[in-house]
């Protein structure tokens, strides 16, 4: 139980957990502070001065955003003598702001401009005055405009956090500015285009680049959806207008920074109008692919099918949902009956370690072991990982990453371990049990004969003092963390690459006949390959067909291609890496005559003859609800899991990153990179 | 040639060397050299550089002692050099017309030199000079025969503040300072001194690096700190540079570094450079820059001595602090308190400024009057001219009119009559001075180095400098004074720092004075000191005016008409008020008004 300590905000009395900032304090007794610095679950740095209040028997107001609550203590909020600093405030930031509301993207969501309305100042009463700085406009994803800028440094602050670093202050006095290293355009530095900054500015000064006149905040729907475009699974908000997505922010409440989505999950969105957008099946006639309807195409398919039986194959991506998992494996045993169907999970995880990955919630962890994991926001693999771990490092928490390559993150941790992973992990075992963990006489025995190194010691004893480790590891490393886990029953987590690993797994989308590999080798007699795989050239097979949504490489390859709508035009559900269940709603409708993957396997199931229900959510927990518990096993580094985490990623969005503006963002960083 | 002893001091300050030290040193060396006299470290004659004296008015100033007789010269320049020689050095006869007159005995009769008492007389870059002024008693009777909390009560007793500005007692600091346990705690000098014209702690590093050091070692030991860092601007390289060259002198001799004096004590030192931001030489924001962040205030949720450089307990005390340290354990607490006032312990250093006739660095004990200091040590003003005000305290301080003259220089009077102490500016303005220019002057220089991070003093301070702006150029608008007073104090109660805090405090006590110039400069459109060009005018008095021509030759812009022999007239229109004319008549037939 955490401690609280009692006090009175404006009359109120008010319970709050001990150590909480007043500001944090009032807001859970419903009691607004203004501010336009302040990010929820950062320390404040009391730039702005919005948030200054009384304190009984203070002479001077203390800041609300750095000031902690105390037994007792009387807090008045909205004083005559605050309200006028407030609106001094907020009179000098408006001599330096545009007054271009009409106009204003952001109005609606301004800070700035809900204070000025909430003091009553129409203009600032001081002469107004403005820079003219020059925009940076350079990218399609970020628009930085320094004019609208009222330096609190939100985004600084945001992107220095999570380690992507490349925003800092530059300038004194009224000059100050938000620059890049050397005042350079953001593409000329280490910005990622996550988007972070954008979600965090209070005003006008940083926004989508696509935003002008597409629609204000009070025009938008907001849905909450998740990104499955790779193994982090990322909660995001969609904000759409006319039956389209405007914009994808994170998927943090309003006013808080603590999620992060990359410029994938940003800015990806284009892709659904994409040129290479199927909008109607296709089937090849004398070598090209010409539209056809869908009757005409399911009835090729299923005739394909029927013929291949048992030696028809089907591999998927592990981006569709629950629910499409669900009918395709009824549609490939039930139906087609072959026991060939695999999913691209089995390129870098095994089922094993997916199931039995735990929950446990990072922001609360005191230690964080990345075990044969290379996370990097700046390859985008698994993006959000890296920007989760670092920013939990620079909240106090310590890192060890065991790796055997080179990694990015291993420069902010506190011990990095290189060479063989198992061994390593097997010495901070030996030394933990040495220095007092208990174990299992199997695992200790499994451990003695390892030689361990100062490293692995200093490893060991940040394991031994940490209260909250978390283990995150590699599929093929799994059971080697898990054995380490097992020492303090702490929790361990395998991080596939893609967002419905573990689902598509759960679902039984696990192959029962040959291998998402060997179907590609083994000439199938018909494959059938749903969602974006790595995949580019035809493989030997009698026929190819390809569900998709965009026509990909391999789809101009195939002899029927089916146009299947995107994550964003499908509702379901996706089970995480941690095992959470997260529903996507339909945010859009799909494009042209585009399906649900679900509904193209109902349909072509009533055309071969056979009746598939839709799943329902009952089906899926069930489906989902297993019992697993960890016990020591062998220490292997398992085989066959070891394709590159970066050219898998970007090939499974490669539809996504060509039909998109992310396409100038490769080419950009093609460019500086030579 | 008269005996072998022959000492020659070179002031070499900041004022010595601005006022040609170097030459003069060069041009010794030469005659030296040319009388075969064995200079420099030789047997018979000595050179030597010493600190700041003080009367930087004067310099260059030169000692010359012979056989224990103490000889000064004041304003030497090489030109005089070869004369000293020959008479003084070889003649036995002093040049009797250059040497240093009552100036210089009425600047030093009222002085009382604890900081400052080797400035001027040792070679800052010879240790062993130091050592034998009596340097390294006080860290070697610190670490050999007192406990910290006897260093600590020493101290306190002395009723020592903080000489940065803010006047924190020292013994509190450092008692808080022991206090705290930690596995690394830091002792920090804060060189960072930056107010226009301020060069006390300047002088200090400068002309006597050692008790800065000296100072940290026994803080060190008093706070059981292990590491020290002083922070300099790098803008003060030859401060820099004499630190690290006594810094390694310590190393070397077993002063500093591992095992000092025997005693088993570790102390380090290092120098950082600070790149010139005024605001770094806020205490929070130096220790931001030392982790090698931009230098920004935060806000002081913790006293320094609790967590301070990378959250560490840290003890940040200023050069001129750190250099009393060493007499105080030497001659007690209650010496040093003694020297003072109640409230206030010892003696403080001012950089005299301005329109005083005695410019320069003095040390006095604190509780003297003001007007002692303006008449009796700085010799009153230039050309008989009458006082108008005393500035003090650098840009966050205030302007105290002449009428307030009688009170005693502390930190507590100072800051009734809305000035500070400040690390000790002083700046002499007279009647020549208009205070709505001083004031901007001021508010130009804080608006600047505002670090740009909390609102009310990025944007506050600029609006406030362009209503003085706009007052100073003939624009001002009746409010303008309430406007500016309403500003001020609202920056004054919200900013975050003390750079913020302490801003308008020029504008706010020159209101307070001299509202009545601030109302001529609205209202009537005039500058009484006739220092605002916009608010002046020139013009010809018809009577005094003999037609000679010589302000038209020099008008740059053609704007004076006439003829040879008669009244000439100025053209308003075309006048850009440069003054040229005013200068050049020879018959004060220009009237500025």
């Amino acid at each position: 139980m955490e401690k609280t300590v009692k006090l009175t905000i404006d009359g109120k009395e008010v319970q709050s957990p001990e150590g909480m900032n007043l500001m944090d304090a009032a807001e859970l007794a419903g009691i607004h502070i203004p501010n336009l610095c302040y990010l929820k679950g950062m320390k404040g740095i009391g730039a702005c001065r919005l948030c200054l209040i009384e304190i009984e028997g203070l002479k001077a107001p203390m800041i609300a955003c750095n000031t902690k609550v105390r037994e007792g203590m009387v807090v008045n909020t909205k004083t005559e003598k605050v309200q006028e600093i407030r609106k001094f405030i907020i009179d000098l930031i408006l001599s330096m702001h545009p007054l271009d509301c009409m106009t204003c993207t952001k109005a609606g969501i301004c800070n700035l401009q809900k204070y000025a309305y909430e003091f009553d100042l129409k203009e600032s009463s001081f002469t107004r005055k403005k820079f003219g700085y020059p925009v940076d406009e350079a990218n399609p994803f970020i628009k930085r405009d320094p004019d609208y800028c009222i330096l609190c440094g939100r985004c600084v602050r945001v992107c220095k956090e999570q380690g992507t670093n490349v925003l800092e202050f530059m300038g004194r006095g009224i000059g100050s500015k938000i620059v890049t290293a050397n005042d350079k355009p953001l593409q000329e530095s280490e910005c990622t285009f996550c988007g972070s900054c954008v979600d965090s500015c209070p005003v006008n000064a940083l926004l989508e680049a696509d935003r002008w006149r597409k629609g204000r905040e009070w025009e938008y729907e907001r849905i909450n959806s998740v990104c499955l475009l790779c193994g982090n699974g990322c909660e995001i908000t969609v904000s759409t207008k006319d039956g389209r997505v405007q914009k994808i922010s994170s998927g943090a409440p309003a006013g808080s920074a603590e999620k992060y989505i990359c410029a994938y999950g940003r800015f990806g969105f284009d892709c659904i109008e994409a040129e290479t957008r199927l909008t109607s099946p296709m089937k090849k006639i004398d070598g090209e692919l010409r539209g056809t309807t869908w009757e005409d195409a399911l009835k090729i398919v299923a005739d394909e099918l029927k013929k291949a039986g048992k030696d028809a194959g089907f591999i998927s991506a592990a981006g569709i949902l629950n629910e499409d998992a669900l009918t395709l494996k009824k549609l490939a045993r039930d139906v087609v009956k072959t026991r060939n169907f695999d999913t691209t999970v089995s390129l870098y995880a095994d089922s094993d370690s997916l199931k039995k990955s735990q929950r446990a919630d990072i922001d609360r962890s005191d230690l964080i072991f990345l075990l044969g994991l290379n996370p990097s926001q700046w390859e985008r693999v698994l993006p959000a990982l890296d920007a989760a771990v670092r920013r939990r490092i620079n909240r106090g928490a310590k890192l060890v990453v065991i790796n055997s390559s080179e990694t990015r993150i291993a420069d902010v941790a506190t011990v990095s371990l290189k060479g063989d992973e198992i061994s390593n992990i097997k010495g901070i075992i030996k030394v933990a049990i040495e220095k007092g963990l208990k174990a299992d006489k199997k695992l200790e025995s499994s451990v003695k004969d390892i030689e361990s190194t100062e490293e692995i010691e200093k490893a060991s004893a940040l394991f031994i003092e940490a209260k909250q480790p978390i283990i995150f590891s590699s599929p093929a490393l799994f059971e080697a963390a898990s054995n380490l886990s097992l020492l303090k029953g702490k929790k361990v987590i395998a991080i596939p690459l893609e967002s419905n690993a573990r689902g598509v797994v759960l679902m039984g989308l696990t192959t029962e006949g040959k291998t998402y590999r060997e179907m590609l080798t083994d000439k199938m007699k018909a494959l059938y390959v749903v969602g974006e795989v790595p995949l580019n050239k035809r493989p030997d097979t009698d026929f190819l067909i390809v569900q998709n949504s965009h026509l990909t490489g391999l789809a101009r390859e195939a002899d029927v291609v089916l146009p299947s709508a995107t994550f964003l035009e499908s509702a379901g559900t996706i089970t995480d890496f941690m095992g959470r269940m997260k529903y996507l709603p339909e945010v859009i409708e799909p494009q042209g005559e585009s399906k649900s993957h679900r509904d193209i396997f109902i349909l072509l199931a009533k055309i071969m003859g056979s009746t598939i229900k839709r799943p329902t959510e009952a089906e899926v927990k069930k489906a989902s609800n297993i019992k697993v518990k960890l016990s020591p096993v062998p220490f292997v580094k398992k085989e066959g899991l070891d394709i590159s985490p970066q050219e898998m990623i970007e090939s499974i969005n490669a539809s996504v990153i060509n039909g998109s503006r992310l396409l100038w963002l490769k080419e950009t960083e093609k460019t500086i990179a030579v | 040639m008269s005996g072998d002893n022959i000492k020659i001091k070179i002031c070499m300050g900041p004022g010595g060397i601005a006022a040609g030290g170097n030459d003069v040193i060069e041009a010794f060396k030469g005659q030296l050299t040319n009388q075969r006299i064995n200079a420099s470290f030789g047997e018979q004659c000595s050179l030597h550089q010493v600190g700041c004296r003080g009367l930087c008015a004067k310099d260059v100033l030169v000692e010359i002692i012979i056989d224990g007789k103490e000889t000064i010269y004041e304003n030497i320049n090489p030109e005089k050099v070869p004369r000293i020689v020959k008479e003084h050095i070889l003649g036995d006869n002093p040049v009797k017309e250059w040497i240093a007159g009552e100036d210089y005995d009425n600047f030093k009769k009222k002085q009382i030199k604890v900081v400052l008492s080797h400035c001027g007389e040792i070679d800052p870059e010879d240790m062993n000079a130091y050592i034998e002024a009596g340097g390294y008693k006080a860290a070697h009777k610190a670490l050999t025969s007192m406990s910290p909390s006897e260093i600590v009560e020493t101290v306190k007793t002395s009723n020592l503040r903080g000489r940065g500005g803010a006047g924190f007692p020292t013994g509190l600091k450092w008692e808080l300072g022991l206090r705290i346990k930690s596995d690394v705690k830091y002792v920090i000098c804060n060189g960072d001194e930056g107010d226009p014209g301020a060069f006390m702690d300047r002088s200090v590093m400068e002309g006597d690096p050692h008790s800065v050091i000296e100072g940290m070692i026994i803080c060190a030991k008093a706070t059981e700190s292990h590491k020290g860092y002083i922070y300099v601007r790098a803008e003060y390289p030859l401060a820099v540079k004499r630190l690290q060259q006594a810094i390694d002198q310590c190393l070397q001799k077993g002063y500093l570094g591992k095992n000092i004096f025997d005693t088993g004590f570790d102390f380090d030192i290092r120098i950082f450079q600070g790149a010139g931001a005024f605001v770094c030489g806020e205490a929070t924001a130096l220790m931001r820059s030392i982790e090698g962040k931009r230098g920004m205030p935060t806000p002081k949720l913790w006293r320094s001595a609790e967590k301070g450089l990378w959250e560490k307990p840290t003890v940040l005390n200023n050069v001129e602090t750190f250099a009393n340290i060493p007499k105080i354990i030497l001659n007690g607490g209650d010496w040093f308190r003694n020297l003072g006032t109640e409230r206030s312990g010892g003696t403080k250093v001012f950089s005299l400024t301005g329109n005083i006739k005695n410019s320069g660095l003095i040390e006095v004990p604190l509780g003297i009057s003001l007007r002692e200091i303006i008449y009796d040590i700085g010799g009153g003003i230039e050309g008989g001219r009458s006082l108008k005000a005393v500035q003090t305290g650098g840009p966050s301080g205030g302007c105290i009119p002449a009428a307030l003259l009688d009170i005693e220089v502390d930190y507590e009077s100072l800051a009734k009559v809305g000035s500070i102490m400040g690390s000790g500016g002083m700046v002499v303005l007279d009647e020549t001075n208009c205070m709505v220019n001083t004031a901007k002057f001021f508010l130009e220089f804080t608006q600047a180095e505002s670090c740009g991070k909390c609102t009310p003093c990025r944007i506050g301070t600029k609006r406030m400098l362009e209503i003085l702006e706009r007052i100073t150029n003939g624009n001002g608008k009746e409010g303008d004074i309430e406007l500016l007073e309403d500003l001020g104090s609202h920056i004054r109660a919200t900013s975050l720092c003390g750079l913020g805090m302490t801003a308008p405090n020029p504008v706010l006590s020159t209101i307070r004075y001299f509202r009545d110039e601030y109302e001529a400069h609205i209202k009537d459109r005039k500058c009484p000191a006739l220092v605002c060009r916009n608010l002046i005018t020139y013009s010809i008095i018809e009577e005094e005016c003999t037609g000679c021509g010589a302000c038209k030759r020099a008008c740059p812009v053609d704007s004076i008409r006439g003829v040879r022999k008669k009244p000439h007239k100025i053209d308003p229109e075309l006048c850009v008020k440069c003054g040229t004319c005013f200068d050049v008549c020879k018959f004060k037939a220009i009237l500025k008004a």
